[in-house]
């Protein structure tokens, strides 16, 4: 990701698909929760993807740190690693075991839960470890609500990796955002979901009774 | 590691599946066809009472082509990877429409399933009747050449199963696969190969899409002749069509279509097409007197054991002269694979091709 201009508005990255006004709502948060110090033999990334939910409605899916299949594709079973003293508590430190399905260049990775931030609506893991291809991986996701020029809810997924020798740049982005990309869309279509399957239960118990 | 499942022709009839359909009635056909013959052979003993050699001679290798039911062998184990992925499917007579001279036709495939088993379990539960039913709507059309007329009807049979495992029927069909672990949201990531063969009298059909293969043992030592052509993202004509449709291969573990798929084509894998197409390639070759069999098999066999490699181990069963050589050769393909350390899923289908299957 470039590094914004001195002083100077910063045009909305290529590719991100947000217009002008939604990431000038965003900027805050990009400043705050998406910027890299990248070094050399490393790159970085930065993915956007709208969704007609209520925030709390994402938040909960994204968070879910111990249960990342519900809105991510490729993993076979994910496991959290038995922390004594933590118990099912979510919080900075945890590892969890992934196993991916076959047919992927990779089998399993292990996590670490870098950040959890229920106010604030932010995530972060890092890989630790496991059988693939990415060294140095850390992440962040952000939910956020924009207001103009409609209410929408907006989640950034960012990364920083290291560029696997014999691969490029390119390549390397190219991997990353087709599963991010590819793992945003199926939170979108998860979390649309429950917030239709949740509105219709309200509406259910709403409706006036029938006369008696 | 799963315990070898070999199969052979009495296994297969017990645990095919009822089928209604143009299956079902190809079955019936082909018993009645078999009470007919019995009636000619008894007819062919009293020649023999008469004393007539020639008539006895032909009768009898007549009798003995049309009696026996075409051989076959079929092998799959898990190998190394965790957990079975793999389908194999055998039809016999599968299709109610016959080849111009009455002959049968007799279906085999192999699917090797990545992301989950369903879309290879739904291949090997369909693709015989997509396959049966684009036929009989071929044969009305007598305009096309024999060639052009299987292109059709496979091509069209693959875009069927592959719209098949891609809808809403496909998904209600995952989720009653026993070994299917999908949530209920799209299952867009599962995909399998897809290699299919057809036997014939007179030819042998091939459609394959994927890099499982299908090879042919010609006799008398000439080298095996390959019927399907793999799709690996970097074959040469196969990265220009993902280029040319905006997608990209990079090498990560091997070629991989975005760095995620290490083959082009495939049934299912929605989130990639188009770049991943289910298109098939189809070949038709013509049978010679001396073949001895046909092998198929999913990538697991191939990576490890070279074409002719594998046309020498079903040699040597042939000459061992045993009944069961087909199964023998298949169940021997596959530990040879695994002794190698194919790090997948191996399937392999041996099916018998000598002009007198005695």
């Amino acid at each position: 990701m470039d590094q914004q201009g001195a002083g100077g508005d910063a045009e909305v990255p290529a590719g991100l698909g947000l217009t002008a006004a939604e990431y000038e709502q965003l900027r805050s948060t990009v400043d705050a929760h998406h910027r890299y110090a990248v070094g050399e033999g490393q790159c970085s990334s930065l993915l956007a993807q709208r969704i007609h939910a209520p925030p709390e409605a994402v938040w909960a899916v994204v968070r879910r740190f111990d249960c990342p299949q519900v809105y991510k594709h490729f993993i076979r079973s994910c496991a959290l690693r038995p922390d004594p003293e933590a118990g099912d508590a979510l919080c900075p430190g945890r590892l969890r075991e992934v196993s991916v399905i076959s047919g992927l260049p990779a089998s399993t990775s292990t996590e670490r839960l870098d950040l959890l931030d229920d106010a604030a609506r932010v995530f972060g893991f890092s890989i630790t470890g496991g059988e693939h291809r990415l060294r140095n991986y850390r992440s962040v996701t952000t939910v956020s609500e924009l207001a103009d020029p409609a209410i929408c809810t907006v989640v950034l997924e960012s990364y920083v990796v290291d560029v696997p020798d014999g691969n490029t740049e390119d390549d390397t982005r190219l991997f990353a955002d087709t599963v991010i990309r590819l793992n945003l869309q199926k939170l979108k279509s998860v979390a649309e979901a429950n917030a239709a399957e949740a509105a219709a239960t309200t509406n259910s118990v709403l409706l006036p009774r029938p006369a008696e | 590691m799963s315990m070898a499942q070999v199969c052979c022709d009495s296994a297969v009839a017990a645990t095919a599946a009822p089928v209604v359909g143009a299956e079902a009635e190809a079955r019936a056909r082909a018993r009645a066809e078999r009470r007919s013959r019995a009636g000619e052979s008894g007819a062919w003993k009293h020649a023999v009472a008469a004393g007539t050699a020639d008539a006895t001679r032909k009768r009898s290798l007549g009798a003995g082509e049309l009696l026996v039911a075409r051989k076959h062998g079929a092998a799959s184990v898990a190998g190394r990877r965790r957990e079975m992925e793999d389908a194999v499917s055998v039809r016999d007579a599968f299709c109610a429409e016959g080849t111009a001279d009455g002959g049968r036709r007799d279906f085999y495939g192999v699917f090797d399933g990545h992301g989950c088993s369903h879309v290879a379990e739904a291949c090997r539960d369909r693709m015989h009747e997509l396959v049966a039913e684009e036929l009989a709507a071929t044969a009305a059309d007598s305009s096309v050449s024999a060639a052009a007329a299987w292109t059709v009807a496979m091509e069209r049979s693959f875009a069927r199963m592959d719209a098949e495992v891609t809808s809403a029927g496909g998904r209600a069909a995952a989720a009653r696969s026993s070994t299917c672990r999908c949530d209920a949201h799209r299952c867009d990531h599962v995909g399998s190969t897809a290699v299919v063969a057809v036997v014939e009298e007179h030819s042998v059909i091939v459609a394959n899409c994927g890099d499982s293969r299908a090879v042919l043992c010609r006799g008398d030592g000439a080298p095996p002749l390959p019927l399907s052509s793999d799709h690996k993202p970097d074959r040469p004509d196969e990265l220009e069509r993902i280029e040319s449709a905006g997608g990209r291969v990079i090498f990560w573990e091997g070629a991989r279509v975005l760095g995620v798929l290490a083959m082009s084509r495939a049934v299912g894998d929605g989130y990639l097409k188009p770049y991943v197409s289910s298109v098939p390639e189809v070949t038709v070759t013509d049978r010679s007197d001396g073949d001895e069999c046909l092998i198929l098999g999913s990538d697991g066999l191939w990576d490890v054991v070279s074409n002719e490699a594998a046309c020498e181990v079903a040699r040597a069963c042939l000459r061992r002269g045993r009944a069961k050589w087909c199964a023998e050769a298949a169940a021997l393909l596959t530990k040879l694979a695994l002794a190698r350390r194919s790090s997948d899923n191996v399937s392999v289908v041996v099916i018998d091709l000598r002009r007198r299957n005695h």
